[in-house]
């Protein structure tokens, strides 16, 4: 087993660093969280240096690269502080590369190459979040046009983005692997109402309610194939699993070293307090479970680089990532005791950010089922 | 060299560049050092690189990406080019220095060349720059590692061209060279003709990042390796020797605090800030 990167990844993590640390100061990014605002500059220095890109065909003027180096892009951009969970959506526009048509695309790049976000994703509905069969918003045809009825929740970035990836039903279909469909809606258009819900982490995105009533569109509005909706988002489903355990092990990381760096320096009883038993138990466990996740993550990118199902793999990868890293980020603002509450410092950001990736993109009941199954399965 | 009228030159470094104009044939010298995290400095203070991983000197990728930049402006090429011992193979190492731009190539590594000082390492390079030719050496303004500000002017003297250091900024125009240096008190602008070596300051530009198609470029681009025998080199003797390298003493943090606005908290404060200095 080879554990080692390619000269390749690592001047690549390398070049990340170098970005990141010169150009974008922990000020920059506090002050981002601070005003809720979307850290563009940022954005777009990740696409002028090619990261931002990276995994997109090169016609489109991306990188391809592997799974793997894909989430070593993600975990380092994580681990220097920065906002990772803005880099999680270089698949969906994968998924619009693969699936868009022509204008589709073009809008799409033309808007991600200056650092901006070109759509959100409208799946989750109120009584739709988990259970996503439950979807209700519907499209309807008349007089040539199509019509668009529903009400979106927890949509990501609605509030920037000038478009909606829709998920509607059609109710008249019975089975429901052939009974959705996406549509490309622009969130300008008539009879689309936002409104934004207040968070407690993921400051640098908004995430929105979005009604639609009555939202005419065209029939070239439609996005890849009639009824195809949630087959068409399958295709990096894992990956962008993935993704997001890969965020959630770079908060970690971020945490526990600005955690031992304290211990070493922060003075009690006339020692550093790395020197106390009890705070060395805590970073040894935290470096437990940072390795745990480390291994799970690679281990399931090299899996899907070399055609090896994760089903089951992403899914517990997901599942201990997202509560492993809350439980690293906790115990890294417990070391650094008051100054770790503050917002003063980037653990309290970490902390408040990470605790979302339990809920979204399947919650870890849901990563219990899958996996739950699967490993059935597998000894039937 | 001509030292022009400021106000004239001045001007021209503002003019436009024409790109085809004035090709040149750059090279851009490089050291690579240990990397300053890994340094372990042992108890008799002298200095451990043993677990040191080795990385492209900051100030020199300061060298390659003005190289770059007059490249991208006049057209031509740009070579890298760094001497050392067999540290210098690390395959990481040749992609990172050309993924920053450079064409090719050229490392001349002998074992003669270990730890070698900066008169060694000058007739190293002007003895592999005469066999690549060029128009233009640029150099860091200092190694990353012991900085003796010296390689850039001895490699000037040796090949007897015009030869600058503390440079600022660059403009090449018609064939020659417009460039700035900061010193103390005042700026000074200067024509230079070609050929020519240059040291550049850290603040000339701020190197480019390198993106994975630059990287995955690099692996692909021509790099030659020359023993001092191949450049023509015999006598690789050195006409300084460092001794040893000791680290500062280091002090115990006293961490005295010291409460209070008073005139005499005040005059305490200086007297023990005045008996640390």
């Amino acid at each position: 087993m080879d554990f080692r990167k390619t000269e390749e990844q690592e001047l690549l993590l390398e070049s990340l660093r170098e970005l990141i640390t010169r150009e974008f100061s922990e000020e920059y990014f506090k002050e981002c969280d601070e005003k809720h605002q979307y850290p563009e500059k940022f954005m777009k220095a990740l696409v002028d240096n090619g990261f931002g890109l990276l995994g997109i065909p090169e016609e489109y003027g991306g990188t391809p690269v592997d799974t793997l180096t894909l989430i070593l892009v993600s975990e380092e951009i994580a681990r220097l502080g920065a906002p990772g969970y803005l880099f999680g959506s270089v698949l969906q526009i994968d998924d619009m590369l693969t699936f868009g048509s022509e204008e589709q695309k073009k809008i799409t790049m033309e808007l991600t190459k200056q650092g901006k976000i070109a759509f959100c994703l409208g799946i989750t509905e109120p009584q739709a979040g988990s259970d996503t069969n439950a979807i209700s918003t519907t499209f309807t045809r008349k007089n040539g046009k199509v019509y668009i009825n529903g009400h979106k929740t927890f949509i990501t970035g609605a509030m920037s983005a000038p478009y909606m990836l829709c998920m509607t039903r059609d109710f008249s279909v019975s089975d429901l692997s052939r009974a959705f469909t996406m549509w490309w809606v622009p969130m300008d258009a008539p009879g689309v109402r936002i409104e934004p819900l207040h968070k407690i982490g993921w400051f640098m995105q908004n995430t929105c309610e979005v009604y639609l009533d009555n939202v005419e569109i065209e029939e070239k509005d439609i996005v890849g194939r009639e009824g195809y909706g949630f087959i068409q988002l399958m295709k990096n489903f894992e990956v962008e699993r993935l993704l997001m355990a890969a965020i959630a092990l770079g908060q970690a990381e971020c945490a526990f070293e600005d955690a031992a760096r304290y211990a070493n320096q922060r003075v009690q009883f006339g020692k550093p307090i790395g020197t106390f038993q009890l705070i060395q138990e805590k970073l040894t466990y935290m470096a437990i479970k940072i390795e745990n996740m480390r291994n799970m993550v690679y281990k399931c990118a090299w899996e899907k680089d070399n055609g090896i199902s994760l089903q089951v793999s992403s899914a517990l990868a997901k599942l201990y990532c997202a509560q492993a890293s809350f439980e690293v980020i906790d115990d890294a603002m417990q070391i650094m005791g008051g100054i770790g509450y503050t917002t003063d410092h980037r653990i309290s950001r970490l902390w408040r950010d990470n605790r979302i990736n339990r809920i979204g993109g399947g919650t870890d009941q849901i990563m219990i089922h899958i996996a739950g199954r699967g490993i059935l399965k597998q000894y039937r | 060299m001509v030292i022009n009228n400021i106000a004239e030159n001045t001007k021209k470094l503002g003019a436009k560049q024409t790109r085809g104009e004035t090709r040149m044939n750059i090279i851009a010298c490089y050291k690579i050092v240990p990397d300053e995290k890994d340094i372990q400095v042992r108890s008799d203070r002298s200095i451990s690189i043993d677990k040191a991983e080795w990385v492209i000197g900051q100030y020199d990728l300061n060298a390659v990406e003005a190289a770059m930049q007059i490249y991208e402006a006049v057209g031509g090429k740009v070579t890298a080019l760094s001497v050392g011992d067999r540290q210098l193979e690390n395959s990481k190492l040749k992609k990172g220095v050309l993924s920053r731009g450079p064409q090719e190539l050229f490392l001349v590594i002998d074992e003669a060349l270990s730890g070698a000082d900066t008169n060694l390492t000058a007739r190293a390079l002007a003895a592999a720059a005469r066999k690549i030719g060029f128009d233009l050496i640029i150099c860091g303004e200092g190694s990353q590692d012991l900085y003796s500000q010296q390689v850039g002017i001895q490699l000037g003297q040796i090949l007897n061209v015009p030869t600058l250091n503390a440079v600022s900024r660059i403009v090449a125009e018609n064939g020659k060279l417009i460039v700035e240096r900061s010193l103390e008190d005042e700026v000074e602008v200067l024509e230079v003709s070609l050929p020519a070596v240059i040291s550049v300051t850290t603040d000339i530009n701020q190197p480019r990042i390198a993106s994975m198609k630059d990287i995955l470029a690099a692996g692909k681009k021509p790099v030659t390796q020359w023993s001092l025998a191949d450049v023509g080199l015999n006598d690789a003797n050195r006409r300084t020797e460092i001794l040893y390298t000791l680290a500062p003493e280091q002090a115990e943090r006293k961490r005295i605090i010291l409460e209070g606005e008073s005139e005499e908290v005040l005059d305490k404060f200086y007297e023990l800030l005045r008996k640390a200095i």
